[in-house]
C-alpha cells in the first residue's frame, strides 16, 4: 500500500507506506502538512496530484464512506462521537456497514431488519466490554470528558472491523494514564492483526510504532525506527530541537 | 473484530432498563379514547381534529428531517400543494379515481424531492433551510401562475370524498375514522424506522457527519432518502385535505403553511414518537380557541407560541416522555 502526492503547496512529493499490519507513525511540527495528508488518504480532501493506493487499488476517487467499506477507518483530532446519542448506540451506529436493511424494511419493522438491530446490540455489547464502556454505556456520548469521548470513537471505529485505522492526534486532551491506557489498547489491537496509522506530534505516543515518517513543512524529511528517527540531525533541528 | 473475547480494559457491567409493560398499556388506553371522542364533541370540534390529523402526517415528515436528521425543511408546503392538486387535477378534470390522484402526487412529489433534494442536501443548516424555503416559495408562486393546471386564485372545488372499499368518507366524523388510524400507523411506521439500522444512521449524522461517514453511511445518499420520504407524507397529507375539504386554491399551499409544518415539528417536540401529533393539536386547536377574543388572536397565538418554546425547549413530546420517564424511576 502506497500513497503519494504532489503539488499541493502544504504536502511535497509526499510518499508514505503503511505496511500491513504494523503501527506506522507520522510525526511533525505544527503546520507540517500531517493533517492535510491525513484527510487525503481518509477522503476528506483529494490530492492535486498523486495517489492514494489501498491494498494495491486507487482509491483516491473513493468517498469517505466507501474507503470505511473496504476497510480504512480514521478518527478525529477533536473526538467525533455522536453526542445525543449513548454510547451503546454510538457503537451500535458503528455497526452501519455490516447490515443491509434500508428505510423500507425498517419502516415497516420487518423482521430481517430486528434482527440486524439486535446483532448490532449484542457487537456493541460484547465491544463494550472489551473497551470498558459497561459502566457508561447508557451516558450520551456528548456529556462524557474526552479521554472517554475518544475511547469511545476508538471501539466505534474497531467495532467496524477497520483493516487500516488512522487515528488523528489520538492522544492529544488526554492525561499521562489516560496515554499510557490508549497505548496498550493500540498494541492489543495491532497484535489482533490491525494496520495502525498514528498521526501524532507525541513523541512519547509514536514510540510504539515500527516505522517513523517525520513530515516537516510538506516534506518528509526522515524515516524509520523510533532511534533512527530520534538520532537524525535534521529531526532535531526540525522538530525535537524546537 | 469481534471474535476476540479478551477485554482491552477493565469491565464493570450494569444492568440494563426493561421497558416498562404500563407505557404499552397507557398508550392502548389512550388510543382506545381516541376513537370514543367523535361521540362526545360537536361537528366543529371533529373538524377541527381531523385538520390535526392531516397535519399530524404533514408534520410527521418535518419532524424527522428536523429531529433525526437536523435539516430545517420549509418546503413542505410544496409537497403538500402538490398532492392537493394532483388530488383534484385528476379526479375533477380528468375523472379519475382517487388513488390515481393519490398515486400520482406521491410519484410527483418524491421525484421533485429527489431532483431539487439532489443538489441542495449538500447544503447545510440555515443555507440548507434558506433553500426549502426557496422550493416552497417558487411552488407557491407556480400554483398561482399555472392557474390552467391548478385554477389559479379561484380553485379547483368539486373534488369527490374519498371511497375506500365502497364506503362514502363524506362527513367530519367519518374522515375522522380514516384520518386518524392512518396517522397513528403513520406514526407506529416511523417509530420502527427509528428503532432500525437506518434510524441509527440518521441521527449518527444529525450528531456528527464527518463521523457519520466514516462509519460507512453514505450521508448524502441517506438525506435525500429521508427528503423524498417526508415529501411523500406531504404529498399524502395534502392529497387527504384536497378530498376533505372537497375544494383547493393557493392560500392553502403558502409559506404560512410551511411555517405551520415546521412549528408542528418545533412545538411538538422533533424527536419524539407522539411530536408531530402534539404539535399538531397545538396548531389547530390553539388558534381555533383563541378567535372567540377577536382581532388580537393573531397576536395572543404568537404570544402562546413564544411562552411554550421557551418553557418547553423540547417541545410538548419531549416534556412529556421526561414526566413519563421520572414516574418510570
Amino acid at each position: 500500500m502506497s500513497c503519494s502526492f504532489g503539488g499541493l503547496h502544504v504536502l511535497k512529493n509526499v510518499s508514505l507506506v503503511v505496511e500491513q499490519g504494523t503501527i506506522t507513525g507520522l510525526i511533525g511540527p505544527n503546520g507540517a502538512g500531517k493533517s492535510t495528508l491525513f484527510n487525503i488518504i481518509s477522503g476528506f480532501l483529494s490530492a492535486s496530484a498523486g495517489e492514494v493506493r489501498y491494498k494495491g487499488q486507487d482509491i483516491g476517487r473513493l468517498p469517505v464512506h466507501a474507503r470505511s467499506s473496504v476497510g480504512l477507518v480514521r478518527s478525529f483530532q477533536t473526538p467525533q462521537v455522536f453526542a445525543h446519542m449513548s454510547v451503546l448506540e454510538n457503537l451500535m451506529a458503528g455497526c452501519h456497514r455490516q447490515g443491509r436493511s434500508g428505510v423500507v424494511s425498517g419502516l415497516m419493522g420487518l423482521p430481517r431488519a430486528r434482527a440486524e438491530v439486535a446483532h448490532m446490540r449484542q457487537r456493541a455489547e460484547a465491544t463494550c466490554d472489551r473497551f470498558g464502556l459497561q459502566g457508561i454505556r447508557d451516558r450520551l456520548a456528548g456529556s462524557l470528558p474526552a479521554g472517554q469521548q475518544r475511547l469511545v470513537e476508538l471501539a466505534r471505529a474497531c467495532i467496524g472491523a477497520p483493516q487500516l485505522l488512522c487515528l488523528d492526534e489520538p492522544s492529544s486532551g488526554l492525561n499521562s494514564e489516560e496515554v499510557v491506557q490508549l497505548m496498550r489498547v493500540l498494541a492489543q489491537l495491532n497484535r489482533e492483526g490491525l494496520s495502525i496509522l498514528l498521526v501524532s506530534h507525541d513523541m512519547n505516543l509514536v514510540t510504539i510504532a515500527e516505522v517513523i515518517h517525520v513530515l516537516c513543512f510538506g516534506e518528509i524529511i526522515c524515516t524509520g525506527s523510533v532511534q533512527q528517527v530520534q538520532s537524525d540531525a535534521r529531526v532535531r533541528e526540525a522538530y525535537l530541537g524546537a | 473484530m469481534s471474535q476476540h473475547s479478551e477485554p482491552l480494559l477493565g469491565v464493570a457491567r450494569v444492568t440494563r432498563r426493561n421497558p416498562a409493560p404500563t407505557v404499552l398499556a397507557a398508550i392502548v388506553t389512550a388510543v382506545a379514547l381516541w376513537g370514543l371522542i367523535p361521540l362526545f364533541v360537536g361537528r366543529g370540534v371533529i373538524d377541527l381534529l381531523v385538520f390535526a390529523g392531516i397535519y399530524t402526517i404533514a408534520g410527521l415528515g418535518v419532524t424527522f428531517l428536523l429531529g433525526q436528521c437536523g435539516i430545517v425543511s420549509l418546503a413542505q408546503s410544496a409537497f403538500y400543494g402538490i398532492g392537493a392538486y394532483s388530488a383534484a387535477y385528476c379526479t375533477t378534470q380528468l375523472g379519475w379515481p382517487a388513488p390515481a390522484g393519490l398515486s400520482i402526487g406521491i410519484a410527483l412529489s418524491a421525484a421533485l424531492a429527489c431532483a431539487v433534494g439532489w443538489p441542495i442536501l449538500r447544503l447545510s443548516g440555515y443555507f440548507l433551510a434558506l433553500a426549502t424555503l426557496a422550493l416552497a416559495i417558487i411552488a407557491h408562486v407556480l400554483f398561482v401562475e399555472w392557474d390552467w393546471l391548478t385554477g389559479g386564485t379561484l380553485g379547483i372545488g368539486g373534488i369527490p370524498p374519498l371511497e375506500p372499499f365502497g364506503l362514502r368518507i363524506d362527513t367530519p366524523t367519518r374522515f375522522y375514522y380514516l384520518v386518524w388510524p392512518l396517522a397513528l400507523l403513520l406514526l407506529f411506521l416511523h417509530a420502527n424506522l427509528l428503532r432500525s439500522r437506518m434510524g441509527f444512521a440518521m441521527r449518527a449524522l444529525r450528531d456528527a457527519p464527518n463521523a457519520a461517514a466514516v462509519v460507512g453511511i453514505d450521508v448524502h445518499m441517506l438525506k435525500v432518502k429521508v427528503f423524498i420520504l417526508s415529501a411523500v407524507l406531504g404529498s399524502l397529507a395534502g392529497t387527504l385535505f384536497a378530498h376533505y375539504v372537497s375544494f383547493v386554491s393557493v392560500d392553502a399551499f403558502g409559506i404560512d403553511r410551511a411555517i405551520a409544518f415546521l412549528l408542528i415539528a418545533v412545538l411538538g417536540g422533533a424527536r419524539t414518537i407522539a411530536g408531530p401529533m402534539l404539535g399538531a393539536l397545538f396548531v389547530t386547536i390553539v388558534p381555533y380557541a383563541l378567535s372567540s377574543f377577536g382581532d388580537i388572536h393573531a397576536v395572543l397565538f404568537a404570544v402562546a407560541l413564544i411562552v411554550a418554546v421557551i418553557f418547553l425547549p423540547d417541545g410538548f413530546g419531549g416534556r412529556l416522555s421526561r414526566l413519563l420517564r421520572r414516574r418510570g424511576a
